[in-house]
């Protein structure tokens, strides 16, 4: 990362590496002693959370399935659209224990949407992680019981957050200097 | 002895979803999000009397934008000037000092703008935001918003 030219776009390191993981840590920890002696199916809400869930599968030390799940983004929709999904489960989660896991929850409408449509199939329990969370911007009320870091009132990229679909793959969180992205 | 009674909120006819027209066009977009997410909203089904004269007639009221049903709490949301919101903070907080059970809350432009941001209309912003969108020719008829 010391080379890379994204790092010229970037203004201030919010969370670097050492903290974000130290929080996934804890988080692997707190769900690999409350699941204890069961095997949970983490569910995973694409694009974003795929850097943590990665992480966070290798700090849970019980044994674990993963699946992942994808829906259609507002801005691309026909203006009288609804949601899609456009990437299923594979696996059934009917009688399973699923931890759905996020990237962030902020308005809560895309963690609200895809809660719903798995309570559908009736899992034997639903629990919801989220590495990161921006409280301010919350507009539907979503049940987490596993939380990582709080954003600030900001807008920031890494580890799984974008600006139109670029920066995820930075190890860490940050913002970005003044005009590179309009907002 | 004096028997107090409690205000009781006022509802509105319903009105279909495609006959909903929309004050402000910031609504109008906002309604379409909670579309997509499937979401059952309700645009200002219900007045809060605020204010009453010496007959009991309503003098002063407030009627939320946004009522989600599944929730149970409303959304009122302002794009307009500063003045406007801070009356509308007084408004609420007058909403909750007289009807303690009803969950409500303001999102200003600032909020909406960063929405916006989230749900990738950044560059929407002279169309949807403040009395620009309204300047713009994107005014919706006249909605019950106080």
């Amino acid at each position: 990362m010391a080379s890379s030219p994204m790092l010229d776009d970037l203004d201030q390191i919010i969370f670097d590496a050492d903290a974000i993981q130290q929080a996934v840590n804890r988080l692997g920890a707190a769900i690999s002693a409350d699941y204890a002696g069961r095997s949970p199916l983490l569910v995973g809400a694409l694009t974003g959370v795929v850097m943590f869930m990665a992480d966070l599968l290798r700090a849970i030390t019980i044994p674990v399935s993963v699946d992942f799940m994808a829906i259609s983004r507002y801005a691309a929709a026909p203006r009288t659209g609804t949601v899609r999904i456009t990437k299923d489960l594979d696996l059934p989660i009917t009688d399973r224990h699923v931890l759905f896991v996020e990237d962030v929850v902020d308005t809560g409408l895309t963690s609200d949407y895809l809660l719903r449509t798995l309570r559908t199939r009736h899992p034997a329990s639903l629990k919801v992680c989220t590495l990161f969370q921006r409280p301010y911007l919350r507009l539907l009320e979503v049940p987490i019981d596993y939380v990582g870091l709080s954003l600030p009132d900001q807008f920031v990229v890494g580890y799984g957050l974008d600006a139109d679909e670029y920066y995820r793959n930075l190890p860490f969180v940050a913002t970005l200097k003044p005009g590179i992205r309009s907002e | 002895m004096t028997t107090v009674e409690r205000p009781r909120p006022i509802p509105n006819p319903p009105v279909a979803r495609e006959d909903i027209v929309f004050s402000h066009p910031s609504e109008a977009e906002f309604a379409r999000l909670l579309d997509f997410y499937d979401l059952d909203w309700r645009y200002e089904p219900m007045v809060f009397p605020l204010e009453w004269d010496e007959n009991g007639a309503v003098t002063e009221a407030f009627t939320p934008d946004f009522y989600f049903v599944g929730q149970d709490f409303y959304v009122e949301l302002t794009t307009m000037r500063q003045k406007l919101t801070r009356l509308k903070r007084h408004k609420i907080q007058r909403v909750q000092e007289l009807y303690p059970e009803v969950r409500i809350r303001l999102w200003n432009r600032r909020d909406f703008e960063r929405l916006m941001t989230k749900y990738g209309l950044g560059n929407k912003r002279a169309e949807l935001v403040g009395q620009e969108a309204l300047n713009n020719g994107n005014g919706g008829g006249k909605g019950n918003g106080q």
